[in-house]
């Protein structure tokens, strides 16, 4: 309690110091003047005798402190003091930091929750995604069949285990109304393999890879336990029926567990057996390749082992299976795959707001330099008194720090508003955006990146007014015509800075706009506006074979006939929706290939209505009626990439052509005439090839269980949605409407990603363009301040006023041609980065390169121009009395 | 950061002579300063001020009180004794002093090795 005591008693303590000091030199004044000194002259020799007197008491007082914590409050103190005194300077400077810090932290909110936070898996940096590479076609690359899963597993060295898995969806009508669910058909051993295990009842076994009884085992996630059956407690054991098949729940995940880690929740898990049932289950076709693999390293096996231990095995395999694409394959670990081809455009991304702190830095840094230079008395007088350059500097870094940390908390304001806009910018598929938070990693990045930049901005104007000459700073008005020549030299250099990086910033942003503006200009090959869309599952139960196009055609009769629709069809494969998205591999009569080497091709399955209600032009033939959905015949249209890919300029109606891909009873896939050719149509994605692509009319026979309905609308395409579900609902109430979109947002999903590159570098270059423009602003402002009494002289001695601001401009422009020439070289490296996010437009688009630095040139002009006009108004009479 | 008191002395001498000037008689500061100034006969020099930062320390340590009295020339002044602590501290100071120098003065003086 003794320093207690002593931290109350300090006051008292001073004040005896203080006291007692004084009384010292009293009394040695008294003795000289009683020696006969004059009592002037005595006080002087007192003092001399006795030293630095405020020293000494400081001193003093040092004894009883905690130093580096009080003279830290001391000095925070002092610096609000300073801060609130110039509240234009703690403003500028707040803001420039927030802008900065809140930028960074935002993103950084986002990268942390999709890139850097580890999986929720036990030691997930060994859990890897093992792809098959297709040798000829890279549009085969990704999933594997399970027959030769099972070859990768058994003779592979490399890992504790392997799993296959893939996601679809299932419809689960045992409720209150149907629901339509994403389940996961996973390997047995995948719960084991993640390290993870069931909150409730057990994993699968071994065992139950293979069909075995009626039921197969489904494991729920406890969000679907909890929303479907209220948490029941005797949910173990329990039947459940998803779509036709009859499943058994073994347990119940804990809450928030997903697997796969992705966008789109999965409410449930079952095992590879699911796809061994029929007669031919996909899980038994060495032909069918739909599964992804998650694996885990063995310890201390690395990828590039791994990678050549599986490629090996592929290569004997691709000679025991000539029938098959010959293929390799490829290893990334599981969170690479996960944020997927996000990951360089974040980095990217991350890089450029880094750089925006750099110019806030640098604006700051320019600020107190500038602010620095009008203190120089201050700091003169205080080491007049006794204060050290230590701690002169240590009071000026505390202010920066301070600055620092205030721009932080309020940083962190901006970025918590920034956050829920990057989350509804973010590209759909991102996966775990909903982790993104500002949670205490982000707080502890921010406070981090406040204390650098603190130090970063504060140190060298710190160090700089630590040099100041004692005598010049006391003699110096604080307004001296050449004080600042080193100190000028460093803020020229900082703003050159300023303007390089922003110059490299506006190319990168530049070009993915541009680059952005060209994919909207894309044309899909159909139109996208007044269109609803929705998922229809027609299960078999309720609709038995030849009924369910009945069915399907049934709805849309009603749904064309209902006030504001203009026309209604369905099609299996709806472009751009990334769903039910069907290749095979085709080949045309009279030109026989063998398996491997047939042309992949995109499979869509429409309603007669199609072409005519999507907008998509008939090149050359016809479209289908209704009376081919009868099934007599079999019948394809083609569009104009296979026509000429397969066809090869020969007219291909009447022709008939064969994809590998059979429906119903016969194994054999059928041969079907060619009755029309269609426009291509931007599938896949928008900044996608159009891929050759088969038509069939949906028939009792052609048909897979689902359709998507397309219903164009007089008006708004969304205000059909209630009498739509109203009329399904009325027609079926186990069936579910999902994915209720219109095309607009397919399309604009699909170019969801290269939007928010474009948006957020263009914010950043924004934001770097603007600091860097008012740092410009600042350098030429106050240099202009600085030389008023030289421009003072040289108007009275006659120089025209226009040749004054000549002068100023000239400056500013010569800054902004070195800053953009050093920006200019710096791009041309710097656009390779972003090389692959372009689309239609090279890295050194020309429109850009030239945009950009007329730009830049013309705000420097401007940034100048504005101080240049004060400076031809000094009044040489005015600018001369300062002497 | 602030050694200039030292200049002329090692850490912790001026200590040592307040201490040792205290145990013959208690004093007030500036007589403490003037007493060391002629019993040293201004070889060392010693800034008056710094006696003070010093004597806080000795104060802080409890190695010396202080009571604010009346001077011999009528001044209010604070008045320092050395305490029991002191006047322990001090024999321990000077014997290490001693020996220091001994060993200093073995080194430096001429003809052997």
């Amino acid at each position: 309690m003794n320093w207690m005591r002593r931290l109350l008693s300090r006051r008292k303590i001073y004040g005896e110091l203080s006291e007692e000091i004084r009384g010292h030199l009293e009394e040695k004044t008294a003795e000289l003047v009683a020696g006969g000194m004059p009592r002037e002259e005595a006080e002087v020799a007192a003092r001399r005798v006795f030293g630095n007197v405020t020293l000494a008491e400081e001193d003093g007082r040092d004894v009883w402190k905690w130093l580096s914590i009080e003279k830290f409050f001391m000095d925070a103190r002092y610096s609000l003091r300073m801060l609130r005194k110039n509240p234009g300077f703690t403003v500028a400077a707040v803001l420039t930091l927030a802008l900065g810090i809140g930028a960074n932290a935002a993103l950084f909110s986002v990268i942390d929750a999709v890139l850097l936070r580890p999986l929720p898996f036990r030691d997930p940096e060994r859990l890897v995604a093992v792809h098959a590479v297709d040798i000829k076609d890279a549009a085969y690359n990704g999933e594997i069949s399970y027959p030769a899963f099972l070859d990768w597993r058994s003779r592979s060295h490399s890992f504790e285990a392997m799993s296959v898995w893939w996601t679809t969806s299932v419809t689960y009508a045992g409720g209150t109304q149907a629901v339509s669910v994403r389940g996961v058909v996973v390997s047995a051993n995948l719960l084991s393999l993640l390290g993870v295990s069931p909150a409730l009842g057990r994993s699968f076994v071994e065992e139950e890879d293979q069909p075995r009884g009626e039921q197969l085992p489904v494991i729920l996630s406890y969000e679907f336990w909890q929303g479907q059956f209220g948490g029941d407690a005797n949910i173990l054991g329990r039947s459940l029926t998803l779509d036709d098949q009859k499943y058994v729940v073994v347990g119940v995940m804990p809450a928030r567990f997903q697997f796969p880690v992705q966008a789109n929740r999965v409410e449930l898990w079952t095992t590879i057996a699911r796809d061994m049932l029929g007669k031919s289950g996909m899980a038994t076709q060495r032909g069918v390749s739909y599964l992804q693999v998650i694996a885990r390293l063995k310890p201390g096996v690395s990828i590039p082992q791994a990678q050549s231990d599986v490629a090996l095995i592929q290569e004997q395999m691709n000679r025991q299976y000539p029938e098959d694409r010959p293929r390799s394959a490829a290893i990334n670990t599981e969170s690479e795959q996960i944020s997927g081809s996000m990951r360089p455009a974040l980095m990217i991304l991350l890089g450029a707001v880094g750089f925006v702190l750099l110019i806030a830095c640098a604006n700051v840094a320019s600020l107190l330099l500038a602010r620095a230079a009008g203190r120089q008395k201050e700091f003169a007088i205080r080491s007049a008194l006794g204060a050290s350059r230590g701690t002169i500097v240590r009071q000026l870094l505390t202010e920066s720090l301070l600055l620092a940390m205030i721009g932080g908390v309020l940083g962190l304001l901006l970025a918590h508003w920034a956050t829920s806009a990057l989350i509804a910018l973010a590209p759909e598929g991102l996966a775990r955006t909903s982790d993104i938070a500002l949670d205490l990693r982000v707080l502890g990045f921010t406070f981090l990146v406040a204390l650098v930049t603190g130090v970063l901005f504060g140190l060298v104007p710190a160090v700089q007014a630590s040099r100041c000459d004692l005598n010049r700073g006391l003699e110096d008005s604080g307004r001296g015509s050449s004080s600042g020549a080193g100190r000028s030299r460093l803020r020229n250099t900082l703003v050159v800075s300023q303007l390089a990086i922003a110059f490299v910033l506006l190319i990168g942003a530049g070009l993915l706009l541009r680059s952005f503006n060209r994919l909207q200009h894309v044309d899909p090959g159909f139109r996208a506006d007044h269109v609803l869309t929705f998922l229809l599952e027609v299960p078999s139960q309720h609709h038995p074979g030849a009924q369910r196009p009945a069915f399907v055609r049934e709805i849309l009769q009603t749904t064309r006939a209902l006030p504001g629709v203009k026309s209604a069809t369905a099609v299996f494969g709806l472009p751009l929706s990334e769903q039910q998205d069907v290749y095979t591999a085709a080949e045309a009569e009279g030109h026989p290939l063998p398996r491997s080497q047939r042309p992949r091709v995109g499979f869509r399955i429409i309603e007669s209505q199609y072409f005519s209600t999507m907008g998509i032009r008939v090149v050359e033939g016809r479209a289908f009626t209704p009376q081919d959905e009868l099934g007599g015949r079999s019948l394809a249209i083609v569009n104009e990439t296979l026509a000429r890919l397969m066809f090869k300029g020969e007219d291909p109606i009447g022709r008939r052509i064969k994809p590998s891909i059979s429906f119903g009873e016969s194994d054999d896939a059928p041969m079907r005439e060619i009755v029309g050719v269609v426009a291509d149509v931007k599938s896949g994605s928008i900044a996608g090839k159009t891929a050759p692509e088969i038509y069939v009319p949906q028939t009792p026979v052609d048909f897979i269980g689902e359709m998507t309905v397309v219903v164009r609308a007089m008006n708004d395409p969304n205000s059909l949605v209630p009498a739509v579900r109203s009329l399904v609902n009325s027609m079926d109430k186990d069936i579910p409407m999902r994915q209720v979109k219109t095309l607009d947002q397919y399309v604009s999903g699909s170019i969801s990603a290269p939007r928010f590159e474009a948006v957020l570098l263009g914010t950043f270059a924004g934001l770097a363009f603007v600091l860097t423009a008012v740092g410009l602003y600042g350098v030429i402002s106050y240099s202009v301040a600085q030389r008023t009494r030289e421009m003072g002289i040289r108007i009275a001695l006659g120089a025209p006023r226009g040749s004054i601001s000549r002068m100023v401009v000239r400056q500013g422009a010569l800054l902004a041609l070195v800053g953009g020439g050093v920006g200019l070289i710096a791009s041309v490296f710097a656009v390779q980065l972003i090389r692959g996010l372009l689309f239609g437009i090279g890295s050194t688009d020309p429109a850009t390169f030239i945009a950009v630095p007329l730009l830049l040139l013309m705000v420097a002009l401007l940034a100048s121009y504005v101080p240049a006009r004060r400076a031809t108004k000094v009044d040489p009479i005015v600018a001369l009395r300062y002497e | 950061m602030r050694k200039e008191t030292q200049r002329d002395l090692f850490p912790g001498a001026l200590e040592m002579m307040i201490l040792r000037t205290l145990k013959r008689q208690p004093l007030h500061g500036y007589a403490l300063a003037q007493h060391i100034k002629r019993m040293s006969d201004d070889l060392l020099q010693i800034e008056e001020g710094s006696l003070y930062p010093a004597l806080q320390r000795l104060l802080k340590d409890e190695l010396v009180k202080a009571e604010w009295g009346v001077s011999a020339t009528n001044r209010r002044v604070r008045i320092y004794k050395l305490t029991a602590a002191g006047a322990k501290r001090l024999e321990l100071e000077v014997s290490k002093f001693e020996r220091m120098l001994e060993g200093i003065t073995r080194v430096l003086a001429p003809g052997q090795s």
